[in-house]
């Protein structure tokens, strides 16, 4: 039985270990006389807050139950925000506005509860109570890439300006994400298209250039899986050049590198799965050893959820390439509180009715399989999850209906207590989102959280409704079923060579497209209340001009002239590492000094293979 | 019953977008439509080879990742030089392409750009309407494209019912007879090779894998490969292996894939002449892949194969299986792919077992083709390209 097998068996345990609580604090006098008393403690160090018309509110909402079974059930089996298993959150307070008096509870916590230092909170289970940073960061991350790197330097620059905290999202253009150098052939038309074009240390150092890397209120994150290792390195090169090598284990932000959802969803993966696999936990070994602060994979369901699947395909695939993950770091030898915290998610949002409680029911799965399986401790059983607005549900028919449809996606991701969001733009339909749209994006986040009364004065605002209740059990058992499903055809791996993923996905994918043109799935202004006489926008495009591509490849060409002769040596360094067991990512450090994008993929390729296809 | 429209279809390079051209594929097979499939992340000039050697009608690019203006022009150009302007480029990219875009496209030689919110039935109806009936080909001199077109005609003859099916007779093959051994193939300095064995042993990755190697021994060799996909009388088909084969695209090897059109047993009706006109094509070798086949198809019949390769997977089920797959009595060489999983070594020793009851010289081999570098493939390919070597040098 792979680990995956042990999870479906630890989520089927702590249900029927619930249920048998709720039983015994029934008729277990004394059991319920505990129950009872942990709950009126609760309820008495609940504070107060008092909304801009004077309304005074709990900061904490509970059901309203005195019975010992409910206050076990609810307790035990969802949580209080901050607490095993952590379906109403992974930490405490959230999005709550500060509270005034310091709280007496509340220690001294790292950044938006990354690294957090944790203050125990008495619990029956021995678990701490984790909860969120006083003086959070905004939970805004945007993203963005286009053109050259100086361009998508302003870009950043324009769009962080108003921020307490820079937090930057870079999007890279086809030839990066495919490791493909802006020089070769047919590839010109796309470079600086999509995203930024990095085909060097060089053009890293431009990327950031004016931020402060090494502050904690910097991070960045890098959208980009199949080169990841190879960019991952470039980055670190770049920081050391402008700040020295103590700026490493500053470093803060995200890589996505998941190469389980590009094989599932994706198609940018450049390498075969098993070497991509290695590479990838060569790099994730490395940045876990020496760059404390720094998530080294963003395991992502967005992509297969743009793909075409369900919401609880998505969620199972991205829950179970986790494990997987989890799996390959124990088997490096390290344990689960060294790589849990280091672990992070990245989830799609849409409109389906699933999404009511899919991020909740996510948290709660993952918190029992890491505890249970992996033997994790709090930090490292927390489902730390950045969610971004669904991009496919976004039509160009009327386009600016999107607003609504990213509002209520929006309202959905927070009340699923994302860690970080990121809401699409309503022109993303045809093009790279321009300012105006991106403006109106950024803003209805702080519409949301800071100027309705929805998030920010009641912790557990919109948990708990029957109808979510409902939607989490049937969300759970099936996510659950999808498991044992991976588990029979021989785990995550096996599966994915064995295209499980991928076709359960197409299906899914085919099936709602079908579902529009015959219209059992309404889309407004598509294929219903179409305005016959709407005529298409033209809209101006971001698009890289010739000189711009002629530039990228230029730049290029002189670095390899000008590293040409060292270059052979490096990668022949690498190459040979490539082929023993060692951790090949020092190598990687070393070689994109002097090497480019291409030169490293293609070396590597030599060695490893190619990436082959699946259909 | 007329000859299915065929065409090509494929993502841009740098782009993985395949969920738009996945789900137009399945419309299009839906209504009668032959799709080669490219796959995504693909060179203009990789679909150029391709559509000329499969004689398509047309080529769909589906382009989300942007440099569409530039990628679609490039075929029509590619295409032009070639002399195969024939073969017609339509596409598409939901919101990514303008109606700006489209008129630069189609100045410059695309006939179509469906826009976002195209219903599925109208794309289907332009390919209907559009590429049924080919325009008249001038004539070409290009060798590789004279073949394709003269494949075309024995497929469409097959299909227009002008040439009879033949008949696949059940007849009980003679044990002891090694084809192998019966001097080579007919065609002088071709070796015609057909691979078999049931879906999802990896024939398709294995024969991409030993066509790596051979192109790397002989730096001059050129192969055909002509690969199946099954198919209905009267539905469409998709044609995907290239997509899988990507060290099988290119300039010296030539591929045809083909559909079965509702002939069981692996291969399609027209097969065994089309590699009759291939293998005097002077190719160093030509590889035949059936579809995944059951356990009592013999589809090599033909006296122009010169080896058979029965290709099979560890995950046969019981032992006693084996007894009934006809092709173990028939193959010259068995390959057990995807030995890395856990019932790979029993798997060896009862198929070993197996073919001693045969009496005759059957090499086993086991393969990991999905391993860069496999040894077991090396080992495939040394076996398989002996007897060629052999024969050149005696030529000489």
């Amino acid at each position: 039985m792979s680990k995956l097998g042990r999870v479906v068996e630890a989520v089927e345990n702590y249900n029927e270990h619930v249920l048998a609580e709720v039983k015994r604090a029934r008729s277990d006098e004394k059991f319920g006389r505990e129950m009872l008393d942990r709950w009126n403690e609760i309820k008495r160090n609940i504070k107060t807050s008092t909304a801009p018309t004077g309304l005074k509110l709990p900061r904490l909402a509970l059901p309203e139950i005195d019975e010992p079974g409910e206050i076990a059930r609810f307790l035990l089996g969802d949580g209080l925000p901050g607490e095993f298993p952590y379906l109403n959150g992974a930490y405490r307070e959230m999005y709550l506005e500060p509270w005034q008096e310091p709280p007496v509870e509340i220690g001294s916590y790292g950044k938006n509860g990354h690294g957090a230092k944790a203050k125990l909170n008495g619990n029956r289970n021995g678990q701490k109570t984790v909860a969120k940073p006083q003086q959070a960061e905004e939970p805004t991350r945007l993203f963005s890439g286009l053109m050259l790197a100086e361009d998508t330097n302003k870009r950043f620059h324009f769009l962080s300006a108003h921020q307490r905290s820079k937090r930057l999202s870079t999007a890279f253009d086809g030839p990066t994400l495919y490791g493909i150098d802006s020089d070769a052939d047919g590839v010109f038309g796309k470079i600086g298209e999509g995203g930024v074009a990095v085909d060097t240390v060089e053009d890293m150092v431009r990327l950031y250039d004016g931020f402060d890397l090494g502050s904690p209120d910097f991070s960045a994150s890098m959208t980009i899986s199949g080169p990841a290792p190879i960019i991952m390195a470039m980055y670190i090169a770049a920081a050391k050049r402008r700040f020295g090598s103590d700026v490493v284990p500053k470093l803060r932000g995200t890589i996505q590198a998941d190469i389980f959802k590009e094989v599932q969803a994706q198609n940018e993966t450049i390498f075969p799965i098993e070497a991509s696999l290695r590479f990838l936990g060569d790099m994730m070994e490395w940045t876990m050893r020496n760059m404390p602060r720094w998530y080294p994979v963003s395991i992502s369901g967005y992509h297969i959820g743009e793909a075409g699947s369900t919401p609880v395909q998505q969620a199972a695939y991205t829950l179970s390439n986790g494990f997987a993950y989890a799996e390959m770091m124990a088997d490096r030898g390290m344990s689960a509180d060294e790589f849990g915290p280091r672990l992070s998610f990245f989830l799609d949002c849409g409109l389906d009715v699933e999404y009511i409680a899919l991020t909740r029911v996510s948290r709660r799965i993952w918190a029992i399989g890491m505890r249970e399986v992996f033997g994790a401790g709090p930090k490292a059983q927390l489902y730390k999850v950045h969610t971004q607005t669904s991009g496919r549900s976004l039509v160009a028919a009327e386009f600016r209906n999107n607003l609504t449809r990213t509002a209520a996606e929006l309202m959905l991701a927070y009340m699923n207590g994302t860690n970080s969001c990121h809401s699409n733009s309503a022109d993303e339909p045809f093009t790279t989102p321009s300012e105006e749209w991106i403006r109106l994006s950024a803003h209805s986040q702080g519409i949301l959280l800071e100027e309705s009364g929805i998030f920010k004065h009641t912790m557990n605002m919109l948990s708990g409704s029957p109808g979510m209740k409902a939607v989490e059990r049937a969300v759970e058992a099936a996510i659950v079923e999808e498991f044992r499903e991976i588990e029979r055809l021989g785990g995550v791996l096996a599966a994915v060579e064995n295209r499980y993923q991928r076709s359960q996905i197409q299906n899914a994918a085919h099936r709602y497209e079908q579902q529009i043109y015959d219209g059992t799935r309404p889309i407004v202004a598509l294929n219903k209340y179409r305005n016959e006489n709407e005529e298409m926008h033209e809209f101006e495009l971001a698009r890289t001009p010739r000189s711009k591509q002629q530039l990228q490849v230029d730049r290029l060409k002189k670095f390899k002239a000008k590293n040409a002769r060292k270059a052979e040596a490096a990668l022949d360094k690498l190459a040979d590492i490539v082929e023993t067991d060692a951790n090949c990512f020092p190598a990687l450090l070393e070689a994109v000094e002097i090497c480019s994008l291409g030169q490293i993929s293609e070396r590597l390729q030599e060695v490893v293979g190619r990436f082959r296809p699946m259909v | 019953m007329s000859a299915p429209i065929r065409v090509l279809t494929a993502v841009p390079i740098c782009d993985g977008h395949d969920s738009a051209i996945n789900t137009i594929n399945l419309e299009f097979i839906r209504h009668g439509i032959e799709v080669v499939y490219l796959g995504f992340h693909r060179y203009v000039s990789d679909i150029v080879r391709a559509a000329i050697q499969e004689d398509v009608a047309a080529v769909g690019i589906s382009s989300y990742n942007g440099g569409h203006i530039e990628f679609f022009a490039e075929a029509v150009k590619q295409l032009k030089k070639r002399g195969a302007d024939d073969i017609r480029v339509f596409g598409g990219g939901g919101g990514t392409i303008t109606h700006d875009d489209q008129r630069i496209m189609q100045k410059r030689g695309v006939d179509k750009i469906f826009f976002a919110g195209t219903a599925l039935t109208d794309m289907v109806e332009f390919v209907r309407e559009r590429y049924a009936r080919r325009p008249k080909r001038r004539a070409t001199s290009d060798p590789e494209m004279k073949l394709a077109r003269k494949l075309t005609e024995i497929e469409d003859s097959y299909a227009n019912g002008k040439r009879a099916k033949k008949k696949i007779e059940n007849r009980k093959p003679a044990r002891n007879a090694s084809r192998s051994d019966a001097g080579g193939s007919k065609i002088e300095n071709t070796k015609v090779i057909g691979f078999t064995g049931p879906g999802g042993a990896g024939k398709t990755t294995l024969i991409d894998e030993l066509v790596l190697r051979m192109l790397k021994r002989d730096p001059k060799s050129r192969i055909a490969i002509l690969s199946h996909d099954p198919s209905v009388v009267g539905d469409g088909a998709l044609l995907g292996d290239r997509a899988t084969m990507i060290n099988s695209q290119h300039d010296r090897v030539f591929m045809r894939s083909m559909a079965t059109r509702g002939q069981a047993g692996g291969l399609s009706p027209a097969t065994e002449d089309c590699l009759r006109l291939l293998a005097q094509e002077g190719f160093d070798y030509v590889i035949i892949e059936t579809v995944g086949t059951g356990q009592e198809a013999m589809p090599f019949q033909s006296e122009l194969v010169d080896q058979t390769v029965l290709v099979m997977n560890p995950d046969y089920g019981a032992r006693l299986q084996l007894q009934k797959i006809v092709m173990l009595d028939l193959a010259d060489i068995v390959v057990v792919n995807k030995s890395d999983l856990d019932r790979a070594k029993t798997a060896l020793n009862e198929i070993e077992r197996r073919l001693e009851q045969n009496r005759r010289e059957q090499k086993l081999i086991s393969t990991v083709a999905k391993r860069h570098r496999d040894r077991g493939v090396d080992e495939l390919c040394d076996l398989l390209g002996r007897d060629v070597t052999a024969r050149k040098k005696g030529k000489r």
